[in-house]
């Protein structure tokens, strides 16, 4: 049985039509990443989820319940963080917890709940003076109150500090350990990457892709660019190094080296380097990041898998550097 | 049912704000203030201190408090569920197995304990003000498995019990109304603007009805309503009231009036306005995106 199932979902908003066919099976046990810009309905199918949305026609099962009938059913099954809510101002975080507690009528310990989020020394004081970032630890808490079988987590790491989301990691690991299926949206892509093994896109209320992020890299045309610094670049090296397998384009700016490869061996690359008689001070991989491949699978379809539109998010992508001795860093540990 | 749950997280919420505190305290000075009043007014105009009796104290009191309980309710409840809905804390409550009834039920019993809390709160200071200013209690007994009891207690508790009713029947109203808009500013206004036909314009409706049926002309004699007319004034919640209160309070025979004008009917009219409001907003809420 599926966790979540969605077939051919619809929903107007007046004259807008904010979902568009979706498509969708979440499978038990698995953490899906739902991925859109703002605005591409991620939010409108997650209400729909709870039924605090009524969809305009398709079929919506969770947990192999409807949606719409068995609604209180199924919220007693899953534990949510929904988007754009707002706690209650003058009431203390373990007052929340144990409001979920007493809603869902289960035996949790509140302060049992708030430690494993990390915010138990705050337990007693209101709320309302809490972060962004405490106030998302304590939904969090809230969701995970008598061990749901499914997790919904709309856009989890908002105002999450690294160490924070790095955390809310770790406890969706967790939560997956114990068996629970976990859903989540999100527009912070590095972050889906560590965690989901599927991911879905969708834009414009319709479902783009559906995949594995490794699937979503060899789908769109990703290329890993190499930075390698030198202490002087040898005679040859640019034609030397052209003829390694994967590398698609070399340049050189003083004692720097750029390649970029598609698949192939970046020690390869390094090797040929040295070989041409030149030391490698420092070295730098930047994989095409998940904001690269969404730009590709979100522009206009007649772009999709073109090179340029999947460097245009350049700019904004988080360089990953590691050093010769490291050897290769994985983006997804330095965003940790 | 986990309306409880929701109940108890709004009557905490309540406590922890000032408004509870607030209103009991003015509920208090308001009681002492109509105290004060009822043994000071009839002295200055000559009357016998006498004739005071505690049954006219609160018949006293019935009327002005029917102002603080409606505008109270309206401050406590206009933003029970819109402003769950505006702000987004609608979604966390949700998120929770409750459902909407749940949700609109736990607002209506969390929010009239803060509304009850004060008004009991005053009517316990009232009555020990009775004692200490020695107005007493007339001597009446009900005879109740076999005993013969002092009535006053029983009466006294009834006027409680109506009061807490008929605060009952504005927490319905405006949270009723506060589930049918996720707009405060809305519901505010809708909220008033119902207090305003129901307790500052009501009186003109049961004329007017008359002045129509009576072919757009006045009756020679407008105090004496027909009993049709007399009814459609008891639709208004704070008029069923005051009149249930006059029938507890003053022994008066009542046989010689159609059942509709008893003071009991005024109870059922109060019951029907605490179901309907409450049901409209729940339907409209049930069916809304939120």
């Amino acid at each position: 049985m599926d966790a979540i199932t969605v077939s051919n979902l619809t929903k107007d908003f007046g004259d807008v039509r904010a979902l568009d066919g979706v498509d969708l099976s979440v499978e038990e046990g698995e953490v899906f990443g739902f991925l859109g810009p703002n605005g591409a309905g991620k939010s409108t199918t997650i209400d729909i989820l709870l039924d605090f949305v009524r969809p305009t026609s398709g079929d919506v099962r969770v947990l192999g319940m409807d949606a719409r009938i068995d609604s209180m059913s199924i919220r007693e099954r899953v534990g949510v963080l929904p988007d754009g809510y707002h706690v209650y101002d003058r009431l203390t975080g373990r007052q929340h917890v144990a409001f979920a507690v007493r809603s869902k009528g289960t035996g949790d310990d509140p302060m049992e709940l708030l430690e494993r989020v990390g915010i138990a020394e705050a337990a007693d004081r209101p709320v309302g003076g809490y972060s962004k970032g405490m106030k998302q630890r304590l939904v969090l808490a809230m969701a995970l109150v008598g061990e749901p079988d499914l997790l919904v987590l709309d856009e989890p790491s908002t105002g999450l500090d690294p160490n924070g989301a790095r955390e809310m990691r770790e406890i969706i690991r967790g939560e997956v350990e114990r068996g629970a299926t976990v859903f989540f949206s999100s527009h912070v892509l590095e972050q889906v990457e560590a965690i989901c093994d599927r991911v879905a896109i969708l834009d414009e209320g319709q479902i783009v892709t559906v995949d594995t992020i490794e699937g979503l890299r060899t789908g769109a045309g990703a290329t890993t660019e190499l930075a390698i610094t030198v202490d002087a670049v040898p005679e040859g090296a640019v034609t030397g190094l052209m003829t390694v397998p994967g590398v698609e384009d070399v340049t050189t700016d003083d004692r720097l080296v750029t390649v970029r490869m598609g698949e192939g061996s970046k020690s390869q690359v390094l090797h040929e380097l040295e070989r041409a008689g030149a030391t490698v001070v420092d070295f730098a991989t930047r994989e095409t990041s998940l904001e690269e491949l969404f730009a590709a699978y979100t522009e206009d379809e007649d772009e999709t898998g073109d090179r340029d539109s999947v460097e245009a998010g350049e700019a904004t992508a988080a360089d990953t550097v590691g050093t010769v001795a490291d050897g290769s860093a994985d983006p997804a540990e330095v965003a940790r | 049912m986990s309306f409880t749950a929701v109940a108890r997280k709004d009557f905490s919420d309540a406590r922890r704000s000032r408004s509870l505190w607030v209103l009991s305290g003015l509920f208090v000075l308001f009681t002492l203030l109509m105290t004060y009043l009822y043994t000071v007014v009839p002295e200055l105009e000559g009357a016998d201190a006498a004739e005071l009796s505690a049954l006219g104290l609160l018949g006293f009191i019935a009327a002005p408090a029917t102002l603080f309980v409606t505008l109270a309710a309206i401050v406590v409840c206009y933003k029970a569920i819109a402003g769950e809905s505006e702000s987004g804390s609608g979604k966390l409550l949700l998120s929770l197995p409750h459902s909407r009834f749940d949700v609109l039920a736990g607002k209506v019993l969390g929010r009239w304990l803060v509304l009850v809390v004060p008004v009991v709160g005053g009517l316990l200071v009232a009555l020990v003000a009775v004692f200490t200013l020695g107005i007493g209690f007339p001597a009446g007994t009900l005879e109740i498995a076999g005993f013969d009891l002092p009535a006053w207690p029983v009466v006294y508790a009834g006027f409680v019990a109506l009061t807490a009713l008929f605060a009952l029947v504005y927490v319905s109203l405006v949270v009723g109304v506060s589930a049918t808009t996720a707009s405060t500013s809305k519901a505010a206004a809708l909220a008033l603007g119902a207090w305003v036909v129901l307790e500052l314009l009501w009186d003109a409706v049961p004329v007017g009805l008359v002045f129509v049926a009576n072919g757009f002309a006045l009756p020679a004699n407008l105090a004496a309503l027909p009993n049709w007319a007399a009814f459609v004034s008891l639709l208004s919640p704070s008029v069923a009231y005051s009149h249930a209160a006059t029938g507890l309070l003053t022994d008066s025979a009542t046989s010689a009036v159609p059942f509709y004008l008893q003071g009991w009917f005024a109870v059922v009219i109060l019951a029907v306005w605490v179901v309907v409001p409450a049901t409209v907003g729940y339907l409209r809420y049930r069916a809304a995106d939120l």
